[in-house]
């Protein structure tokens, strides 16, 4: 499990003018973050893990339950390797690519949503926004692998199961992110001028409030995803993966039933890459964008 | 505010905690699909055993009295019992936690022994060469999967370069310093691992706050006063910096903890979170939900504790 990025490095996202010039703003951050090579390598190698878990189950045949070449070392015959099963590994992260980004995606698409809504309602009504910071306070500090676990366990291992689960644990620290930003916004004069304008709450929130905390939405939705990959990794890895799909916590955790984790190395480290690539390139992809959004690092536009 | 009153605002807030952890378990035991009863017994479990247990927990009755029920029965210190083990859960998990605790709380203070000089290395030669490593590292270090690194190490320093042991907590037949010393050598790669996770984001958080620290208007005096560079660095920023970043740790408790299970995992660590794993496989509800809650208060209580102690060292704390 990942620790959660500090504020510090998500820090000094400068409030974003309302609407208006948002998509001006939007190219001259396409230029600053073009000019960042570390940037455009990760969003690179995300694009590839994405490709990969697009298409890579089209090219590459789905394993075999079983084969005759058990725990053989990476080579001509097999690029990563076979398991204690025979199967063959490369074919096992391939479509465990596909598993693992379909559900950091659905997990943080969902955190995202509740995670923003609940951020920015509360923002606007102060009663509400007491409750919001509290809960998401003893949620933050409470150990929420161990309560995944006890819930996954309970609802029986799927792919469902695992997402709802991630989702459901991953929300709080979206609001947290999103929630400082918001009560900034809210204070601003023009949503003072808007709240003259008309008495329909919704409509300000949707037409002021969430534009300004975009940026910071876009930055949590990266840190949610790669969270999501890590915890999602994390119950596989105990056994509480959905055991009809391929997943890379799935692999790492056959390899420990199997007591072929340590001996069989390639059967750790594919995968491992594979998450370590992924996490760290959305990581990477999230600090660019805020260095190229943040006018003291950018440089002229 | 006086101690007495902000030390009462803290252990409020450590309940409030326990009280919210324990409530969402109750609902979480009832509202998901499937027999309550399965959440403090075993799948195989006779019909009178299960009606036994469904009269014994009061899960005949409605919600509120069984909530109730519930509280009283955590209370009194019963977790359930382990059906696999037949023993009750709390007697399983007291012989586990110390191992657990020591793990996260060796684990804790290699991170800060290690994080401070790297962090203070990073700040002080801001935008260059070694602060982009630092950097690097940190953002490196966040995107690590426990299991990985565990075995990474297991790998080199276990198997190739035996310089540990790879599994267990101790030797079986040491007595007394040799106990003591083989404790200590298996604790080695679990502990390092963990901190290696863990590391990244105290190191960047030290960095940044000490960046801003220098700024402050109380170094510009301590530099026109003709402080050297290092006692500025070390004695004024860095007290200064060290607020957060701790708060930060305390805030990634449960992380840390999510951390061990794992950890414990690879490396057969006879803590709770290895009996997680165990639990896991043979689908023993009771030990899941007592080892939660029993994290939770440990967390709960470490990080009241270190609120306290930081209330009394730090006068800003105890203003705020």
């Amino acid at each position: 499990m990942s620790a959660p990025l500090p504020e510090v490095v998500l820090g000094g996202v400068p409030v974003a003018p309302p609407a208006g010039g948002a998509r001006r703003a939007g190219a001259s951050t396409w230029r600053a973050y073009r000019r960042q090579p570390l940037g455009m390598a990760a969003l690179v190698l995300l694009g590839l893990l994405v490709l990969v878990a697009v298409a890579g189950p089209w090219v590459v045949p789905a394993p075999a339950s079983y084969g005759t070449d058990v725990l053989v070392a990476p080579g001509a015959g097999y690029l990563f390797g076979t398991d204690a099963l025979g199967r063959d590994v490369l074919a096992e992260v391939v479509h465990g690519t596909r598993q693992s980004v379909l559900v950091a995606a659905a997990a943080s698409a969902i955190a995202i949503v509740v995670g923003t809504l609940v951020a920015v309602v509360g923002a606007y009504v102060p009663w509400l926004d007491a409750v919001v910071s509290v809960v998401v306070d003893l949620t933050l500090s409470l150990p929420v692998l161990p309560l995944m676990i006890l819930v996954a366990a309970l609802a029986g291992p799927s792919t469902t199961t695992l997402v709802l689960v991630v989702a459901a644990f991953s929300w709080p620290e979206v609001t947290r992110l999103v929630r400082s930003q918001a009560l900034t916004v809210v204070g601003l004069a023009y949503v003072d001028a808007a709240r003259l304008m008309t008495r329909d709450h919704a409509w300000i929130i949707g037409r002021h409030v969430v534009p300004a905390v975009t940026p910071v939405i876009v930055v949590s939705v990266v840190v949610t995803a790669s969270r999501a990959v890590l915890s999602a990794a994390g119950l596989a890895f105990l056994g509480l993966g959905d055991p009809t799909s391929w997943s890379w916590g799935r692999i790492l955790y056959e390899a420990q039933s199997a007591g072929a984790m340590v001996s069989a190395w390639w059967l750790t480290l594919f995968p491992s890459l594979a998450i370590l690539a992924l996490v760290l390139s959305a990581t990477l992809v999230s600090i660019a964008y805020n260095d190229a959004r943040n006018p003291r690092t950018a440089g002229p536009a | 505010m006086s101690i007495a009153a902000f030390a009462a605002r803290r252990l409020g807030r450590g309940v409030l905690t326990v009280w919210f952890a324990v409530t969402v378990t109750f609902l979480l035991l009832r509202l998901l699909p499937g027999d309550p009863a399965l959440a403090v017994s075993s799948p195989t479990q006779t019909e009178a055993t299960r009606a036994l247990l469904l009269t014994q927990y009061g899960l005949d009755k409605p919600l509120v009295e069984q909530y109730l029920l519930y509280l009283a029965q955590l209370l009194q210190g019963n977790l359930g019992t382990s059906f696999t083990q037949s023993v009750p859960v709390l007697d399983v998990l007291l012989v586990r936690l110390p191992w657990t605790v020591l793990l996260t709380f060796s684990a804790l203070v290699l991170t800060v022994l290690v994080g401070v000089p790297l962090g203070v290395l990073a700040a002080s030669r801001r935008g260059g060469f070694l602060d982009k490593a630092v950097q690097v590292f940190g953002v490196t270090g966040q995107s690590l999967f426990v299991p990985s690194i565990g075995v990474l190490l297991l790998f080199v320093a276990g198997l190739e370069l035996r310089w540990a042991p790879i599994g267990g907590a101790y030797s079986e037949g040491t007595y007394g310093g040799q106990w003591y010393l083989s404790v200590l050598h298996h604790l080695v790669l679990p502990c390092l691992s963990l901190t290696l996770v863990q590391l990244g984001s105290y190191v960047l958080t030290l960095r940044a706050t000490l960046v801003d620290a220098l700024a402050d208007d109380y170094v510009v005096l301590a530099r026109a006063n003709g402080l050297s560079e290092r006692r500025i660095l070390w004695k004024h920023a860095l007290r200064n910096a060290l607020l957060p970043a701790t708060t930060l740790i305390g805030l990634q408790l449960g992380f840390l903890v999510g951390g061990a299970v794992l950890t414990e995992t690879v490396f057969a660590y006879p803590g709770v979170g290895r009996g997680i794993y165990e639990a896991v496989t043979q689908l023993d509800f009771p030990v899941l939900q007592g080892a939660f809650l029993m994290l939770a208060l440990t967390v709960v209580l470490a990080n009241t504790v270190t609120d306290l102690v930081y209330g009394w060292l730090d006068p800003r704390v105890k203003a705020s």
